[in-house]
């Protein structure tokens, strides 16, 4: 695969391979994708807006130049505390592998980054990555992040990324820290032919985390947990597709993330509110939500590419790949895209959407299999 | 439905409580009295206005409002403010353009008119509503599929509709803000995003006295009256809101 390095969220060209659940792969235009949608299949974006959350500024012990890359949080409203990767002088230019070392952080380190002021809680589990308290007002703070805060930047990029660049037709909530980039595939004019052919669309909130650092052992840590919202009309529009028989389409991982993070918590039911996504996703999770995603295309290694070994086995992945390849897609965010659908023998038979006290005595007589 | 809302009080519900509005051009005018009309009415405001210093003086006396420094008609301006007005809200129900640019003062013939100053007035009437609508849209949508519908009011005026002499680069950015509002409003239909165009009529304004310095004050429209209407208008518009999520999910998954 090449890497795309324009920052045109949908191409006029964009490719999507579809696999179906047989394991069929055929070639569309991702322009397309509402038209391999059914009725009563439910769509589900993250809605999260991405934060400019590259910071320059100074550490101020070493008189040193750092720049703060904010990557992850507990909460959707604490706009205080962040997990944060501090890298040292240079910019994105520069391969972040190839970036020096920042300075030595220690608990209590001052760091000023433009109007923001920020403290050293913590260092976490690499010395890289801190826990970060800013001071003043939640007002201070949101200015100062809005007004002195740019978008992570990419190396393979030819321009820098302007903050309207990374944020999706559908932004809401400004909560994430990298753009949930498989939402570039959905516009307005999407939304409305999935309208008409009675597919619904939710949206769900997840402040998507850093996604990579160029440093293999700060990059084996993620993703970092991430706090996610499920709101009630799309909690209750997974309930009826559920029982509809539908199919839930995933648009990114971090919706996959989301969802079965809160069916796992409550055996199978996914109920509306603010939780934080613990789990990794890979070949020996079992999907109870999701059907089906829409991705970006991903290198194997990479989390977003472990995830989707949930979806397919290791051998159908490897022939995507190749497919991939020949067909020349594109990598990367702004990249083109694939639709998987859960492989057959993934699939199980499935609960509906129960409220937890029904799930006390949940048994096979009050299950439903929906037969294709 | 939950037992916890009486019948009494769903019937008296106030169709404001909890509504997050966001208003451009908040410190003065009409901008102004509709951060008043909407605090008072329980609403939670985040105004945005150009001057630091107006901006300030507005949070001190009204510490409940959330008040946001930036310029509409700058392109770089708009997704900051968005931002910091979703920040500051946690998602939006009501977003009011009320920010405007009069184009020359004293009023010009167009054809006295310089091109930067229809320029001016193109960048904060129509430019400024259109590219801080669509950063903020997406939240819009959310809440319209949250709580039943959203709504983006711009205001408009008279001279949208009418060719008054020397009213050309404000009257043609506002015709054209009308038109772009009744284009948006077919389009959004299905989002259950409502946009609306809202004429106030002849106010009492920084604004109006710019354009016609002699005018008699006592003969305009105070901008709290305009405020007024202008709420009345809005409960109109999201009567089919539920009065709360939670309560509407209940309701709805029963």
């Amino acid at each position: 695969m090449r890497a795309a390095s324009l920052p045109v969220q949908r191409a006029a060209d964009a490719k999507l391979l579809v696999v179906n659940r047989r394991g069929d792969l055929e070639h569309q235009l991702r322009s397309e994708f509402a038209s391999l949608l059914h009725p009563g299949d439910l769509v589900i974006a993250n809605n999260a807006a991405t934060l400019p959350a590259s910071l320059f500024g100074t550490h101020i012990p070493s008189g040193r130049s750092v720049e703060v890359r904010l990557a992850g949080r507990d909460s959707l409203s604490d706009t205080r505390h962040f997990s944060v990767v501090v890298f040292g002088e240079g910019d994105f230019r520069m391969r972040t592998e190839d970036r020096p070392k920042p300075p030595q952080l220690s608990p209590g380190d001052k760091l000023a980054l433009g109007p923001l002021r920020g403290t050293v809680m913590r260092v976490l589990s690499h010395p890289r990555l801190i826990s970060l308290q800013f001071e003043g007002s939640p007002r201070a703070i949101w200015e100062g992040l809005a007004r002195h805060g740019r978008p992570i930047q990419y190396a393979h990029i030819a321009v820098p990324l302007a903050v309207w660049d990374t944020w999706t037709s559908i932004a809401g909530p400004p909560v994430a820290f990298e753009p949930p980039s498989a939402g570039f595939v959905l516009d307005w004019a999407m939304l409305a032919s999935m309208a008409e052919r009675n597919t619904r669309f939710e949206t769900i909130t997840h402040a998507a985390g850093i996604s990579s650092t160029g440093d293999p052992e700060l990059d084996a840590l993620l993703p970092l947990d991430e706090p996610y919202w499920i709101s009630h009309s799309a909690a209750l529009a997974i309930k009826q597709t559920r029982e509809r028989c539908g199919r839930i389409i995933a648009v990114g991982t971090t919706v996959v993330r989301a969802l079965e993070h809160a069916a796992a918590v409550f055996d199978g039911f996914v109920p509306a509110g603010e939780r934080l996504a613990t789990q990794k996703i890979g070949a020996s999770t079992r999907l109870r939500v999701v059907d089906g995603i829409v991705s970006g295309t991903h290198e194997p290694g990479t989390s977003h590419y472990e995830l989707l070994r949930a979806f397919v086995d290791d051998e159908k992945l490897r022939l995507i790949d190749r497919e991939l390849d020949a067909h020349q897609y594109r990598t990367h965010e702004f990249g083109d895209s694939v639709f998987v659908e859960k492989g057959d023998h993934q699939t199980r038979p499935r609960a509906g959407n129960r409220a937890p006290h029904e799930t006390a005595d949940f048994s096979n007589s009050r299950r439903f299999t929906c037969m294709s | 439905v939950s037992t916890s809302t009486p019948y009494w009080s769903r019937q008296t519900h106030n169709p404001f409580d909890s509504l997050r509005v966001a208003i451009t051009g908040g410190t003065s005018g009409l901008g102004l009295a509709l951060v008043h009309e909407l605090l008072n009415r329980t609403a939670q405001v985040a105004f945005v206005a150009r001057t630091r210093d107006n901006v300030e003086r507005l949070i001190r006396e009204l510490p409940e409002a959330h008040g946001i420094v930036g310029d509409v008609s700058v392109k770089e301006d708009a997704h900051p403010i968005a931002m910091q007005v979703l920040g500051a809200l946690g998602g939006l129900d009501v977003l009011i353009n009320n920010a405007s640019d009069l184009g020359p003062t004293p009023l010009a013939l167009l054809a006295d008119t310089e091109c930067e100053d229809v320029e001016r007035a193109l960048a904060t009437n129509l430019l400024g509503p259109f590219r801080l609508t669509k950063a903020l849209l997406g939240s819009l949508a959310a809440s319209a599929r949250e709580r039943g519908g959203a709504l983006v009011v711009n205001i408009s005026s008279d001279a949208a509709i009418n060719a008054y002499s020397r009213w050309g680069a404000y009257g043609a950015s506002k015709a054209a803000l009308l038109h772009l509002s009744r284009i948006w409003d077919e389009e959004l239909a299905t989002a259950r995003v409502r946009v609306l165009s809202f004429d106030p009529g002849d106010m009492d304004t920084p604004l109006h006295a710019a354009a016609v310095p002699d005018a008699d004050p006592s003969m305009l429209k105070r901008p709290a009256t305009a405020a007024r209407e202008l709420a009345r208008v809005i409960a109109d518009v999201l009567p089919q809101r539920g009065p709360d999520p939670k309560t509407k999910f209940r309701a709805a998954s029963q």
